[in-house]
């Protein structure tokens, strides 16, 4: 049996007037990359501030790498990146990391050489005798991203790690964060983008309104949200498609985007009946895929509308 | 302890590479400098002496003396001594009154005018019977010009009325001689060459010291944590950092900062002391020269200079400790404004009785004082100054003061380790007794 990194059990965090985590268990095993998954205001960041110790949970426990968080020697094994990004802003960018790094327990003259690496690597070496405030909103997202793995950590949490990020930028950072999953090192990060998660995690947790609505591997996930799905892709009359879909004898939930949709087929459709319907009105397809349900489909059935309607409170108090 | 090294470091590096701190650290000298040479410099450049008419309501005689006694006065010294008054004595007889209004009517006004006169002298019979003269001009508020008037003509005014009454001035005047009452401190039964002056001056130095350094880098603090809030670095800080750490290096960061700035300065100070003829010189001016104010720094004895620095280091702790936890309750400066006011009272507190004590530095109230932690570091100093405490008392003292040092961290972390992640409102007194208790 895999090693836990991190046990979340029984736990709830209240702030004023409104519960933010009820009663949320969860289990990290050490290696691979865990996503924690939900729409604003889930309850993500709560949880991981409890994880990194930030918060105290009013019930139940937060164990994270065999010890309840917060003791002595454990921020030198983990890394983290806050949702709420922040750095020194007259500080130089090289000043900035090294120190980062130091707070980590890393001594000056290694913390140095690995920033020098880690700027060459993410692009940023012309702005190492920078002032971080002379930097775009991406590059000092790079910083911190930096600062969070410069004493390589053996867990590293990532809060909303690619918001914000142009295309090319985000693609980087999620290069770097397989190649530390691969290292055997273990990787959790929350978001809302359903195609990050989809691509990276082997296993995900969906909450929504502080609750857990889905716990698995991402394959059993999908195996489990049952049914079958079709991906399809309209060239002409896609109009009239959207009149097939409404027949409930043959589809039970659409996903209409327009030029593409996702359905799921209704129980016992093969999807022959369907591609049959399409063709007698008249639409044009570009693409009839029978396959898996996406996290997208399986989010918005779990979540619902009213999971991802936001609650009126903030979240601190 | 190699993260609250860093800590330390940051916050003295980045504190000493800003412009302000360069600044302000070359304005003190600067600063001395200028108190040392302006005033003499100003009265060097004061061109020609005061215009200055002597009305005589009698015969002239008293008038002429009194005239002849302004013409003699001279500012400066040597060879550049100037005359400090142009005196022109006019002989009114019964139309004094009148004499006097109209030489009021061409006094006080501007300096371009040539025929304007700075000042009227009354002198009359009656007046002599009094012992009183009469000054009417435009600098009668100037405590240094009239005690310099009074100093002038009141032996003009004592050999008048000795001659008067038959007694030969010459003898009088040479019987008369104010009290010289020469002071030196006995410390534990040994004759020190300071005087009551010196003492005085280096109690006050070392409160003020102490005073400036929590008013400057003690709020220094404060707005640094805030500065971390509003940055939203705190979390990834106490994600590596434990808050009690956090607290620590940035209060002895900024401690150090205080110290190589005062430093400078004191060193600054001992400088212009030791060359200040030369630096007056440099200025053209004459140390002597219209009695500049010559700089005083009084020696410091080593052992009051340990004490000096104990409960410096102690009190700068404990006001900082206070001043980070204010600044973590906080979101914004303008609401630090009133949440310092505790801080700020005990440090008026401290300076005040520093004052109350100098009369008494063993009575009862200044033992007391010694004891409570927060006045003590401006307290016991001082005491010490001016009379020996007993080293049972010292130590009973510095003993009280870290346990209140104590004391008084363990709040502020524990107010600090919640309050650096709270947004939003300022924290109310029960939130702080909740902060504190929880665990």
């Amino acid at each position: 049996m895999a090693e836990t990194v991190i046990a979340v059990s029984g736990v709830t965090k209240r702030f004023a007037g409104h519960t933010a985590v009820k009663n949320l268990s969860m289990t990290v095993e050490r290696g691979g990359i865990f996503g924690l998954l939900g729409p604003n205001g889930a309850g993500k960041s709560t949880t991981i501030r409890m994880i990194m110790n930030i918060f105290m949970p009013d019930e139940g426990q937060v164990t994270v790498l065999g010890s309840t968080a917060g003791s002595r020697g454990l921020s030198s094994r983990i890394g983290y990146l806050p949702e709420e990004r922040g750095l020194y802003p007259k500080m130089k960018v090289i000043d900035q990391i090294i120190f980062l790094a130091e707070a980590k327990g890393i001594p000056r003259s290694i913390a140095r050489k690995r920033a020098i690496d880690w700027l060459a690597r993410l692009d940023l070496t012309d702005w190492t005798a920078r002032k971080v405030q002379d930097l775009s909103k991406g590059m000092q997202q790079k910083i911190q991203f930096i600062g969070a793995l410069l004493h390589e950590p053996e867990l590293l949490v990532l809060d909303e790690p690619f918001s914000g990020l142009d295309p090319l930028n985000s693609k980087t950072m999620r290069e770097v964060v397989v190649e530390i999953a691969r290292q055997g090192r273990t990787v959790l990060f929350s978001t809302h983008i359903m195609e990050h998660a989809e691509k990276m995690c082997d296993h995900i947790v969906i909450i929504a309104h502080g609750e857990k609505r889905v716990d698995g591997t991402l394959a059993d996930i999908k195996r489990d949200s049952g049914g079958h799905h079709v991906a399809l892709a309209f060239t002409r009359n896609a109009d009239r498609a959207a009149r097939v879909l409404q027949d409930r004898s043959l589809v039970s939930k659409v996903s209409d985007f327009g030029a593409t949709a996702e359905v799921e087929l209704a129980a016992n459709e093969t999807g022959d009946r369907l591609l049959e319907a399409l063709v007698r009105e008249g639409v044009g397809l570009s693409r009839f895929q029978v396959m898996e349900a996406s996290l997208q489909s399986i989010f918005e059935a779990k979540v619902g509308l009213d999971g991802a309607r936001p609650v009126a409170i903030r979240e601190e108090s | 302890m190699s993260k609250v090294f860093a800590v330390i470091r940051r916050e003295f590096v980045e504190r000493v590479r800003t412009k302000a701190f360069v600044i302000g650290t070359l304005l003190g000298p600067l600063f001395f400098i200028g108190m040392a040479v302006l005033p003499a410099l100003l009265l060097s450049r004061e061109t020609a002496g005061r215009k200055v008419v002597v009305i005589d309501a009698g015969t002239g005689e008293f008038g002429g003396k009194v005239t002849a006694a302004l013409a003699a006065a001279k500012k400066g010294s040597g060879t550049k001594a100037e005359a400090k008054f142009v005196p022109t004595l006019v002989v009114a007889g019964a139309r004094a009154e009148e004499v006097r209004d109209s030489v009021v009517r061409i006094t006080g006004l501007s300096k371009r005018l040539d025929g304007s006169i700075d000042g009227i002298v009354m002198v009359s019979e009656s007046g002599i019977s009094k012992g009183q003269v009469t000054y009417l001009g435009v600098n009668v508020g100037s405590p240094r010009d009239m005690e310099d008037l009074r100093k002038l003509l009141s032996p003009v005014m004592m050999t008048e009325r000795l001659r008067r009454a038959g007694v030969d001035p010459v003898v009088a005047l040479g019987a008369v001689v104010p009290l010289g009452l020469e002071t030196r401190k006995v410390s534990e039964g040994k004759l020190t060459d300071e005087s009551g002056g010196a003492t005085f001056a280096l109690a006050y130095a070392m409160g003020f010291i102490l005073y400036i350094s929590l008013l400057l880098y003690g709020t220094q603090v404060m707005s640094s944590v805030i500065e971390e809030k509003s940055n939203r670095i705190m979390e990834i800080l106490v994600s590596s950092l434990t808050p009690f750490q956090l607290l620590l290096g940035k209060v002895v960061g900024v401690g150090l900062v205080s110290m190589l700035q005062i430093g400078v300065w004191t060193t600054a100070a001992k400088l212009l002391r030791d060359f200040q003829p030369q630096i007056m010189k440099a200025f053209g001016v004459s140390a002597a020269a219209g009695g500049g104010m010559p700089f005083m720094l009084p020696s410091m004895p080593t052992d009051l200079m340990v004490i000096f620095l104990i409960y410096f280091a102690l009190g700068f702790l404990l006001y900082s400790a206070a001043y980070a936890a204010i600044g973590s309750m906080c979101t914004t400066i303008q609401e630090t404004q009133q949440a310092q006011m505790p801080v700020m009272l005990f440090i008026i507190m401290g300076l005040m009785s520093m004052f109350a004590l100098l009369n008494e530095p063993n009575g009862t109230l200044a033992r007391v004082l010694s004891m409570v932690p927060p006045l003590a570091p401006f307290v016991v100093p001082v005491r010490y100054s001016i009379a020996p405490i007993p080293i049972g008392e010292l130590l009973l003292s510095i003993g009280s003061t870290v346990a209140g040092l104590l004391l008084i961290v363990w709040v502020a972390a524990r107010i600090y380790r919640v309050g650096i992640l709270s947004y939003g409102k300022k924290a109310s007194v029960k939130d702080l007794w909740r902060w504190v208790r929880a665990s």
